[in-house]
């Protein structure tokens, strides 16, 4: 019996210092005003819309990668954490430059507002092929141009929930 | 020593390679001197020393070459040497490490599109790779506008107004589009009385009531910008001159205005005159035609006699007056044959003084004054008695006769006296003065004046029946 108190004393509060970092979030908002947003990354994201509005020939179909992150409650800060690092890996496609200085603007801007505190090692994204491994047998199949249409379909989702996610964030700060 | 041991501090901590940084610079001081802070740190004495004067001041312009940004910085000092110095700004761009600035003459810029437009940023005066100064920045809260341009003044006479409208390239920017734009005029001649107005749209109204007349006046306008952007005031635009217009004088009125005022004035006051001269006249019976009055116009028929005759349809004024009956015909019959056994003696006489005086009554009518027989008949007839003329008055009418011929009493009309004598009035002495003819009586209406005529009781319908006829035909 001594031996059980030991391991409930010794065991379990380690264990419970040890997974608190990895459920609390580790970004801070700072634009929580919304100026920031409103006058930097909206304008950025209203001209990748404009860019971008003839060409929306894309599937209804969500990608996988929306289903593993979402802007749930209290899980903002990380999905927009999650999405502008997203965003980056569309900067080294073959993309028109002023679409991607947008793209910078969006991926940096909100990078730079959420001000994450702990540094992730940024893990090796994993590339837009594989984001959606269950199209990885049929990208094979398509030709590289609708490859292409895919990546931008996705791209614009993943702007449309980023911008989403941002309007969630400020009317809850507006509300309070 | 508060302020000396932060610095103390500060100085300690610097990073490699820099001899001090500076905290963040206060948003409102332009020019934040760095080597002051190592001139606090040292005594007066130690100033030879020191290290130039390596101040700075920047600002920015967003968007001035389509998505390109300008970023300008120069020392504070002109004269630093500034032979082997550059400028570098890292932190706050969408590109990792810093970017340098190039130099033109003394001044320093940098124009990209690579400003992440948040957070701070930081710039550093360096000498070759050594950093002599550094300086945190936030480029949106730096921004210096572009200067408005194409002022206009435009003149609205109907409105006695002045619109003063500007252009602003920002109005087709996407970053810094809220503006505060001042509009600053003064008159010419007073160099230094520039009167100032603030406004966020690019038009402007001024009253002309609030410039002096007939002046010259010279106006201009600059911009800053306002909420998430923030900085300096812009350049000056080019200024516009205008001459305000004359004052005009109280009484000043067109000429034709005045020609039309004048000439309707007289018109209306000829309009009253002529109104007021014919009133009487001529509109008064047209436009309220007076109704006949027919005991008015009877009695203005039957003249007063100067003495004692009353001439009235009032039956109160003849309440002395016996009132009989009288048969009309018989009358007639009585009293011819009562004339001519009566008075033939004074007939004679008559005659002679008429004849002789040969006088006539001057307004006597040429023609006879008639009495219908009709007049004669009916229940009630007036008669006075003779000694009652005074409160009868003469009756009437067989007397056509007027006041002068009843006087005189010489010549009288020949007149039929249809009168009236009944037997109750066997003490009436009648003194027709005038001999008296069986002759009709014809109402002349020429002799409306001079006749008089008996209102003869019953007959009254047909006497007033007559009297309107009589009166339609005048």
């Amino acid at each position: 019996m001594f031996h059980v108190s030991f391991r409930y004393i010794f065991g379990i509060p380690p264990l419970i210092l040890v997974l608190l970092p990895v459920a609390s979030s580790d970004c801070e908002i700072e634009g929580k005003s919304g100026e920031e947003y409103q006058h930097v990354i909206m304008v950025s994201l209203n001209d990748l819309d404009r860019i971008r509005e003839n060409d929306s020939n894309c599937l209804n179909n969500e990608p996988n990668f929306f289903k593993k992150h979402s802007c749930d409650d209290d899980k903002e800060a990380t999905f927009l954490k999650t999405a502008a690092r997203k965003l980056k890996q569309f900067l080294k496609m073959n993309i028109h430059e002023e679409f991607k200085l947008h793209l910078s603007i969006v991926s940096q801007g909100t990078l730079k507002l959420l001000n994450c505190t702990r540094k992730d090692k940024e893990k090796k994204q994993p590339s837009l092929g594989e984001v959606q491994p269950t199209k990885n047998l049929e990208e094979k199949k398509s030709s590289k141009g609708q490859k292409k249409q895919d990546e931008m379909c996705f791209l614009m989702i993943l702007l449309e929930k980023i911008k989403t996610c941002w309007n969630k964030i400020l009317s809850g700060t507006k509300e309070h | 020593m508060h302020r000396m041991k932060n610095y103390t501090h500060f100085f300690m901590s610097a990073p490699k390679g820099c001899r001090f940084t500076h905290v963040t610079a206060p948003l409102k001081r332009e020019h934040v001197s760095a080597s002051l802070t190592a001139a606090r740190l040292f005594s007066p004495g130690d100033l030879e020393d020191a290290e130039p004067d390596y101040s700075f001041s920047c600002y920015s312009q967003l968007e001035v070459n389509g998505s390109q940004h300008l970023l300008r910085c120069a020392f504070d000092d002109p004269d630093v040497n500034s032979t082997h110095l550059g400028f570098e700004i890292c932190d706050g761009l969408l590109v990792a490490g810093c970017l340098n600035f190039i130099k033109l003459q003394e001044i320093y810029f940098i124009e990209t599109n690579k400003f992440l437009l948040i957070g701070d940023s930081k710039i550093c005066v360096k000498l070759g790779q050594r950093i002599l100064t550094c300086r945190k920045m936030n480029i949106v809260h730096i921004v210096k506008p572009e200067a408005p341009f194409d002022v206009r003044v435009i003149y609205r006479e109907e409105a006695n107004d002045f619109v003063v409208t500007f252009n602003t390239s920002h109005l087709q920017k996407k970053y810094v589009k809220n503006l505060i734009h001042e509009v600053a005029y003064h008159q010419e001649k007073n160099e230094h009385d520039w009167m100032h107005v603030n406004l966020s749209s690019t038009k402007l109204t001024l009253l002309q009531r609030k410039l002096q007349p007939d002046a010259m006046y010279e106006i201009k306008v600059r911009s800053i910008p306002t909420d998430y952007y923030k900085g300096f005031w812009s350049e000056w635009s080019p200024s516009f001159h205008f001459r305000t217009p004359e004052a005009k004088g109280p009484g000043k009125m067109e000429p034709v205005l005045l020609i039309i005022s004048i000439l309707s004035f007289f018109s209306v006051a000829v309009m009253v005159i002529l109104a007021g001269v014919l009133w009487k006249k001529r509109i008064k019976p047209i436009v309220w035609p007076s109704l006949p009055d027919h005991k008015k116009t009877l009695e203005q028929l039957c003249k007063k006699p100067k003495k004692n005759l009353t001439v009235s349809f009032n039956p109160e004024s003849f309440l002395d007056c016996q009132i009989h009956k009288v048969d009309g015909i018989q009358a007639r019959d009585e009293v011819e044959s009562f004339l001519q056994d009566t008075f033939p003696a004074q007939l004679e006489e008559s005659e002679k003084q008429r004849l002789g005086g040969g006088v006539q009554c001057p307004n006597w009518p040429s023609k006879h004054a008639v009495i219908t027989p009709k007049t004669f008949r009916g229940d009630a007839s007036l008669r006075c008695l003779a000694g009652n003329v005074s409160v009868c008055g003469t009756p009437v009418l067989p007397s056509s006769r007027s006041p002068e011929c009843r006087e005189g009493g010489k010549n009288g009309p020949h007149v039929y006296q249809g009168l009236l004598l009944g037997p109750g009035t066997t003490n009436a002495t009648l003194h027709p003065p005038f001999p008296f003819q069986s002759e009709i009586l014809t109402l002349n209406p020429a002799a409306q004046g001079q006749l008089l005529l008996t209102p003869l009781g019953s007959n009254q319908e047909e006497a007033y029946v007559t009297m309107s006829s009589f009166y339609q035909n005048q």
